[in-house]
C-alpha cells in the first residue's frame, strides 16, 4: 500500500484527505498520471513530497510499499 | 523601571533574559499586509517588545474583515488599516516605534522598504505578492516569515534564512491561480493560529533560540489538529539579483523595438526615424526619412514632430532614445518606439545584411 495525502485545494478536488493505493511498487510518474486521470487536476498547482521531503515533479522515483506521498498546493489566504 | 516590570515574565525565562529583551528592543520587523494574519502577529510582537515594527497595507477596514481581523473595532470601518493598527500598538505598548505605510507593496518600494528592517513577515493574501516579497528579500538578503491559509488549513515557513531555501524553491510555478480568503472563505481562528506561528518564528530568530522553520514547511489543519512538516532544499534555479528584479518588476513603459523587425519600413514615407544624438556623433546614419534633434533640445523643438506619426527613435546605444520616447509620450505622442541597441546595433545589422 502506498498512502497519498491531499491538502488545500487538492483535497477539495479529491474530496478526501488521504487514500491508500494498492500498489506495492510504482513509479512516481505513473502514480501522478493515474491521479491526474482520476481527479483532473489540470490547472491546480502543487508540490510533491515523498516521506515528508519535497521532490521535483519530474523525479524518477520508484515508490515502495509504506511510502507516503503528499500533494501540497500553495495557499493564498491571509 | 517601567520596561523591566513590563517584560519581567519573559525576561525571567532563561532563554530570553535581559540580553534577549535587549535583542528584541533592537529588532526591526516589517509586516506586509494588515489583515487576519497581521491581527495575530502585530499585538504579540508589540507586546513582547520588538523595538520597531513597520506595517504595509493600502486597504481600509471593511465590515467583512472584522470576523478575523480582531485588532480592528467596528467604529473603525472605513479607516486606514495601518493607521488603526498603529493606534492599537501604541495603546498596547508605547515603547514600540511603529511605521505605518498606507501604500501597496510594489517593485518600486519593496527593496528600499525591506532594506530598513531585519525580518520581513508575509501576512498577505495573494500569490503574486508572495513572489514579489520573496524576490525583494533575495535582493536585500532578508529572511521572510511566510504564512498562508486555505480554509481550515495553514502553511508556515521561513525563507531565505541564512541563505536558505526560498518560496520559489517550493513553489517555482508563479502562474498559478490559487484562491484567497475572499474567494475561498476563512475563519478567524485559522488565520490567528497561523499568524501566531509566524510571530513565534520572528521571536525565535531575533532571540536565537529554538529551531527556525527554514527549509521546512509546516502544514496545520485545525479541523483534525494534524500537523505535518515537509523538508525542502534550496534550488539553484531560483536565484534573483537586483538586475533581474528590476527587469521583472520595474520594466519601463517605453516600448522598444528591434531594428530588424522594422527593416521593411525604412523606406515607408509614413515612418520617421528620429536621431536624438548630438550633431557630429559617429557613425552617421542616413535613412530616407530621418531627422536629427538632440535629446537636449527635443522638448523645445517638439513642434517639428507630428504626434500621430509613427516615430522610431534611436541614439548611440538605446539609452537616450528611451528617455526621448518617455518625453514624447508625455507630450501625447502615440506611436513612438525606441530602437534597441541604437546606431551600434543598427549598423551591425546593416553590415550583416550586406555581406
Amino acid at each position: 500500500m502506498i498512502e497519498v495525502k491531499y491538502f488545500g485545494a487538492i483535497a477539495e478536488r479529491t474530496k478526501c484527505e488521504f487514500e491508500k493505493m494498492s500498489f506495492s511498487e510504482v513509479s512516481l510518474q505513473k502514480l501522478l498520471q493515474d491521479l491526474n486521470e482520476k481527479y483532473q487536476f489540470e490547472s491546480l498547482t502543487f508540490s510533491i513530497a515523498i516521506n515528508q521531503k519535497i521532490v521535483s515533479k519530474t523525479t524518477n522515483y520508484t515508490l515502495q510499499t509504506s511510502d507516503v506521498v503528499a500533494l501540497l498546493p500553495p495557499f493564498a489566504g491571509g | 523601571m517601567d520596561a523591566a516590570k513590563r517584560y519581567n515574565r519573559q525576561t525571567i525565562l532563561p532563554e530570553i533574559g535581559e540580553e534577549g529583551q535587549y535583542k528584541l528592543s533592537k529588532a526591526k520587523v516589517l509586516v506586509i499586509g494588515a489583515g487576519g494574519l497581521a491581527a495575530a502577529i502585530l499585538p504579540y510582537l508589540a507586546a513582547a517588545g520588538v523595538g520597531e515594527i513597520g506595517i504595509v497595507d493600502h486597504d481600509v477596514i471593511e465590515i467583512s474583515n472584522l470576523q478575523r481581523q480582531v485588532i480592528y473595532k467596528a467604529s473603525a470601518v472605513g479607516k486606514s488599516k495601518v493607521q488603526e493598527a498603529k493606534l492599537m500598538i501604541s495603546e498596547l505598548n508605547p515603547l514600540v516605534k511603529v511605521n505605518a505605510f498606507a501604500e501597496k507593496l510594489s517593485g518600486k518600494n519593496a527593496v528600499s522598504l525591506f532594506g530598513k528592517y531585519d525580518i520581513i513577515v508575509d501576512a498577505t493574501d495573494n500569490i503574486s505578492i508572495k513572489y514579489l516579497i520573496n524576490d525583494a528579500c533575495l535582493v536585500t538578503n532578508k529572511p521572510i516569515v511566510y504564512g498562508s491559509i486555505f480554509r481550515f488549513q495553514g502553511q508556515v515557513s521561513v525563507f531565505n534564512y541564512q541563505n536558505g531555501p526560498t518560496y520559489r524553491c517550493i513553489y517555482p510555478d508563479e502562474n498559478n491561480n490559487t484562491l484567497n480568503c475572499e474567494d475561498a472563505g476563512v475563519i478567524g481562528i485559522s488565520v490567528g493560529i497561523i499568524g501566531m506561528f509566524q510571530a513565534n518564528e520572528v521571536l525565535k530568530m531575533i532571540l536565537g533560540i529554538g529551531e527556525v522553520l527554514s527549509g521546512k514547511i509546516l502544514v496545520y489543519n485545525i479541523l483534525n489538529n494534524e500537523q505535518q512538516k515537509y523538508d525542502f532544499d534550496k534550488s539553484d534555479f531560483q536565484l534573483v539579483n537586483r538586475e533581474s528584479f528590476e527587469k521583472k518588476y520595474n520594466k519601463s513603459e517605453v516600448e522598444e523595438i528591434n531594428f530588424q523587425s522594422i527593416l521593411e519600413e525604412i523606406n515607408n514615407d509614413e515612418v520617421l526615424f528620429l536621431d536624438v544624438r548630438n550633431n557630429g556623433e559617429l557613425p552617421k546614419m542616413s535613412l530616407k526619412n530621418q531627422i536629427q534633434i538632440p535629446l537636449s533640445t527635443l522638448e523645445n523643438e517638439i513642434e517639428k514632430l507630428d504626434k500621430n506619426q509613427i516615430i522610431y527613435v534611436f541614439c548611440q546605444s538605446g539609452i537616450r532614445s528611451e528617455i526621448a520616447v518617455e518625453l514624447l509620450q508625455k507630450h501625447q505622442f502615440k506611436n513612438v518606439k525606441s530602437i534597441v541597441g541604437g546606431v551600434l546595433s543598427m549598423k551591425q545589422l546593416i553590415k550583416k545584411i550586406k555581406l
